[in-house]
């Protein structure tokens, strides 16, 4: 009678693990990881163009060279905060999001200034390469709001019931959005 | 009754006006019929420029796999031409699914905007440095001068030679999908249906001809035939003598033949030949599909 009873607990709670639950926690996770690195990959992608932009500035704006360092320096410091999202902190990810939100702004100044330099502005190298922050500042928006996306969905599923216990169980933990930032999820202001 | 006809008349005139946009009422006519990727509600472009338009990229679809939607329109809600597309893309997931290669191109007039939002799969063939350029240099001029026909041809030639230099994009396998071989069989059938009808109605004309009255068989033979002209009139009367191989019953048959139309046969055959090949044609082009291509948001646009 016992074995039987304990026989049955382990087939029902096989069942409940495979059919659903656990399952399904875990590819929720992955495509949390999965966004996450596309927000990295854009982030780099921005941080790799900078170097070549405040270049082409330099040559035209030298004596901005306040401006330009700025941007150089939230870049250095932004590039040197990794985050692993599968253990990552609600405050790791503010920090994460902080040091990118500097080079936004950083940013947004150096593409201010521009607007005084008509030589640099009619320059092919700088429109292009102007073009390309602009895109890579979609894509950031674009892969920022996925990963929301996907940390809503792996939210909603750890936080219902009975998942939850499972959740627990298993250290299924809740994952930190981004939050809405005034100014940094939008890309700076261009006009032509 | 003047009321109504006042109420009627206004209603017209703001039908008419130029409407706002959005991602949900844009026209999509590829979706009736897939060779037209133009949406063109306003008529703002010329309908050679749309033809040449379709056309070319119809031949980037088929060679390439890449779908295009080029809108080109009065306004846009919000007037945030890359919001526009982003949301266009999401709603009908343009380009296949295997390739991301979708492809948008945008142009308000009335907002002075335009963008060239490209699929994840054609980020590297189209990078947003070289969307730019493509702006910068094809269609930024012609924009200035209010030649929009000129800025979207421009435009959509340089687009295809970045497209056509790239060989790792695969064709699209679309044209000869299902639905068309099904569209095919049945365009061969009523082709092979139409001939067929063509030959009856020839034997039985020739059964008709061969019926002798006089002894009821069908062994009517033509013994003797010779034409007249009236140049004035333009005929051509045929004289045709039968005569019956079983009874020698004879009469003779004349007819007239206009000499400008040709054979009266000859033309009802062109003409029944002529249909299926219109209703086939109309076959061919039916509605297209969207493949769930996504957008990361690449591209470029500008204002001017």
């Amino acid at each position: 009678m016992k074995t039987l009873k304990s026989m049955m607990v382990a087939i029902l709670a096989t069942m409940a693990l495979t059919s659903c639950t656990y399952n399904k926690l875990v590819e929720q996770e992955e495509v949390v990881a999965q966004k996450w690195a596309d927000v990295q990959t854009q982030y780099q992608r921005r941080a790799d163009l900078i170097p070549n932009l405040v270049n082409t500035v330099k040559g035209y704006a030298a004596h901005e060279s306040e401006t330009l360092e700025a941007v150089v320096a939230a870049r250095t410091k932004a590039t040197q905060i990794t985050i692993d999202p599968a253990n990552a902190t609600p405050e790791q990810i503010a920090a994460y999001q902080a040091a990118q939100g500097e080079v936004s702004q950083a940013l947004g100044r150096l593409l201010a200034i521009t607007e005084a330099y008509p030589d640099l502005k009619a320059n092919e190298q700088f429109s292009e390469l102007q073009a390309q922050l602009e895109g890579t500042e979609n894509r950031i928006a674009e892969a920022r709001r996925l990963y929301n996306e996907a940390v809503q969905t792996y939210n909603v599923s750890v936080r219902k019931f009975p998942n939850n216990i499972w959740a627990m169980i298993f250290g299924f933990d809740k994952k930190t959005p981004f939050a809405a930032e005034a100014g940094a999820e939008k890309a700076p202001e261009v006009t032509f | 009754m003047r009321l109504r006809l006042i109420i009627l008349g206004i209603l017209y005139v703001a039908a008419l006006r130029a409407a706002t946009y959005s991602p949900d009422n844009l026209p999509i006519p590829y979706l009736q019929d897939k060779t037209q990727y133009v949406s063109n509600p306003d008529g703002i472009l010329s309908q050679e420029a749309v033809d040449s338009l379709n056309l070319w990229l119809g031949q980037m679809e088929v060679a390439h796999g890449v779908q295009t939607i080029l809108a080109v329109v009065e306004r846009i809600e919000g007037g945030d031409t890359y919001e526009f597309c982003m949301a266009l893309g999401r709603k009908y997931g343009i380009g296949s699914k295997q390739q991301n290669t979708g492809l948008i191109i945008l142009l308000s007039t009335g907002d002075r905007a335009y963008y060239i939002l490209t699929g994840r799969g054609l980020e590297g063939t189209l990078p947003d440095a070289i969307c730019k350029r493509i702006e910068n240099h094809q269609m930024l001029p012609a924009l200035r001068e209010g030649d929009w026909d000129e800025a979207m041809l421009n435009t959509v030639r340089a687009i295809t030679r970045y497209v056509d230099g790239d060989d790792s994009l695969v064709g699209s396998t679309d044209f000869d999908d299902t639905d068309d071989t099904v569209a095919l069989i049945v365009f061969i059938g009523c082709m092979a249906f139409g001939i067929g009808l063509i030959f009856f109605a020839i034997w039985l004309d020739n059964r008709k001809k061969s019926y002798c009255p006089s002894c009821r068989q069908h062994k009517m033979k033509k013994i003797s035939s010779y034409t007249t002209k009236n140049k004035r009139l333009g005929i051509k009367t045929h004289h045709d003598t039968y005569r019956c191989s079983n009874c020698l019953f004879t009469k003779e048959l004349h007819w007239d033949e206009d000499l400008h139309s040709g054979n009266g046969a000859a033309a009802a055959g062109g003409a029944l030949g002529g249909s299926f090949f219109g209703g086939g044609g109309h076959s061919f082009g039916g509605g297209g599909h969207f493949g769930g291509g996504s957008f990361g948001g690449g591209g470029a646009g500008g204002r001017f």
